[in-house]
């Protein structure tokens, strides 16, 4: 069974159709990622799957329920984590603070408004374990608003990571990173994913990014999808070539 | 040390100081919002005017004693206050400051208009401070009261400590410095927001409803906007999101205008120019700059947070 089915989705902001009848299929332990040039959509896709836009049309189904109109929580809530394109952190708190924090969301007692230590131990144990495998152990403590560009986009899939989704919606991970950043981010990507066979949905620009980590390629353009398969019969599809590989490949 | 304030201060210092200290309650009451959750509220003299109206109207017409009455009246406001926080956590920044400040000026009309329960623009004269059963008698005195108002600033403050240090107050923080990313990370938002909307206001009522036997009256001024903008000096002085500082404020706030107005009727001109002084010189408040005295791993803190804050 499919874990996230995305039937006709469409969304329209007055005249413009930022997403045009999208239908996608994203199977358990798979990595599919999302491309196609700016504007295609890829963004305002992810808000329609985590309920922050209202779809105009079409249904989104998660481990085989809809969760079509649903509110942000209680979408996240089913299992579904995400990173922001621009990086949403909390510049105040430290790093372990932040991943604490995305944790503790997950724990029955987040709500608890006396001691919680009980609740602080569990997500804290959660968060140290997030941190390590993103090898941000060293700079735990510190806050997160000092951290370089690269460590701050490494925290925020941390921050996704320590929820233990079943789903993660990463939004173009590596941008803003160097050349050398990239490369490192996606070495850590790649043995994280491949290590805990998480289904992930990848938007992304970088296309070397995309060919190292996806298993299954959506091109979308102008809100729709023109192409979809494995990453090198997308590469070699004339019409993706014509509206956004140039040429790359 | 404030309880040995009755050796010390004479008769009428110690009618200011319990003051100050309700005063003190009411302020730390609204650092929850303000400092805690960036929620800035600008009718929180709601809270203190109907926590005394209603304490006030309990101990008028019912045979309640004082310390029932009190906490009765705070927790009456505290159930209403989670209809208002719907309300107005339906908007954000200053949409919300301007439903608050709109329902505090409702609030001030009714206690206005509706003269057989509130007594219009008289108010509500000669509350009695009504002893209660077991020798609870001892909070009648001037000095009696007194402690009754430390031990309520001393639960209210111990209250809200473990609030802020809570998961709950986690997550209040992280709407602080990111709301979206909160509610992208499963966080029901909104009704952490009403909680602690409700819980403010309950805690400001509690102040009021200290204020109401303190005083013996209660009139509309304890409703009206300029008591809402006075308090969020008081917070904003004293030092936003540290729970002790707005106390420091109320007390720094009635002190000055006690002196001030020895000399000058103007006193609100030149109080205005202390806190444009503090907003510029020293925005963490006064709590700020004792912390940044003593405190050595502080004084880093708040020139890292101004760091942060013009990164973003």
């Amino acid at each position: 069974m499919a874990l996230l089915e995305l039937d006709e989705l469409t969304r329209r902001f007055g005249g413009l159709v930022a997403v045009d009848h999208v239908s996608m299929r994203v199977e358990e332990g798979e990595v599919r990622a999302v491309i196609g040039p700016n504007g295609a959509g890829k963004s305002t896709l992810f808000n329609l799957i985590t309920g922050v836009l209202k779809p105009t049309q079409g249904s989104v189904r998660f481990a085989g329920e809809s969760v079509t109109g649903l509110p942000t929580p209680r979408i996240c809530q089913r299992g579904i984590a995400r990173t922001f394109q621009l990086t949403a952190l909390f510049p105040q708190m430290t790093a372990r603070e932040n991943v604490r924090l995305a944790s503790q969301a997950r724990e029955a007692g987040r709500w608890q408004f006396w001691s919680g230590a009980a609740v602080f131990a569990s997500a804290g144990c959660r968060a140290d374990l997030a941190l390590e495998r993103l090898g941000l152990t060293a700079i735990a403590e510190r806050p997160a608003g000092l951290l370089s560009h690269g460590d701050q986009r490494l925290l925020e899939v941390a921050m996704a990571l320590a929820q233990e989704p079943r789903l993660l919606l990463l939004d173009e991970p590596t941008q803003g990173l160097s050349v050398e950043e990239t490369a490192q981010a996606v070495e850590t990507l790649a043995g994280l994913l491949a290590e805990s066979g998480m289904t992930v949905l990848l938007v992304e620009h970088d296309m070397e990014v995309v060919f190292r980590l996806a298993h299954r390629i959506t091109v979308l353009h102008r809100g729709a999808v023109i192409a979809d398969g494995p990453p090198e019969a997308v590469r070699q599809d004339a019409e993706v070539q014509k509206a956004y590989l140039g040429g790359f490949a | 040390m404030l309880a040995l304030a009755p050796l010390v201060f004479p008769t009428y210092g110690m009618t200011l100081l319990t003051e100050a200290l309700i005063l003190g309650v009411f302020a730390m009451s609204l650092d929850l919002t303000v400092g805690y959750t960036r929620l800035i509220s600008f009718g929180h003299a709601a809270a203190y005017g109907f926590g005394a109206y209603a304490c006030g109207w309990l101990l008028l017409h019912t045979p309640l004693p004082m310390v029932a009455a009190i906490p009765l009246a705070a927790l009456l406001a505290g159930v209403v206050a989670i209809g208002v926080a719907w309300v107005c956590t339906q908007a954000t920044g200053v949409s919300f400051s301007m439903l608050t400040l709109a329902f505090a000026q409702l609030l001030y009309a009714v206690a206005y208009k509706w003269t057989s329960v509130t007594g219009g623009s008289d108010g509500l004269a000669g509350i009695p401070r009504r002893p209660g059963p077991l020798g609870l008698h001892v909070f009648v005195s001037r000095n009696g009261f007194y402690y009754l108002v430390l031990i309520v600033l001393f639960g209210a403050f111990l209250f809200c400590r473990a609030l802020v240090r809570s998961p709950f107050g986690a997550v209040l923080r992280g709407i602080r410095d990111n709301e979206a990313k909160t509610l992208a990370l499963g966080y029901n938002t909104r009704g952490y927001k009403i909680a602690v909307v409700a819980l403010s206001y309950g805690l400001g009522a509690l102040a009021g409803a200290l204020y109401a036997p303190f005083a013996g009256f209660a009139n509309t001024e304890l409703l009206f906007w300029l008591l809402s903008g006075q308090v969020l000096i008081m917070v904003i002085v004293g030092g936003a999101g540290t729970l002790i500082g707005p106390i420091l404020g109320a007390v720094f706030f009635l002190t000055v205008e006690h002196q001030l107005s020895n000399y000058t009727e103007a006193w609100g001109l030149f109080f205005g120019l202390i806190f444009i002084a503090f907003v510029i010189f020293a925005p963490e408040g006064i709590w700020g700059l004792i912390r940044a005295r003593f405190v050595r791993r502080s004084a880093v803190e708040p020139e890292f947070r101004r760091g942060v804050a013009r990164a973003r």
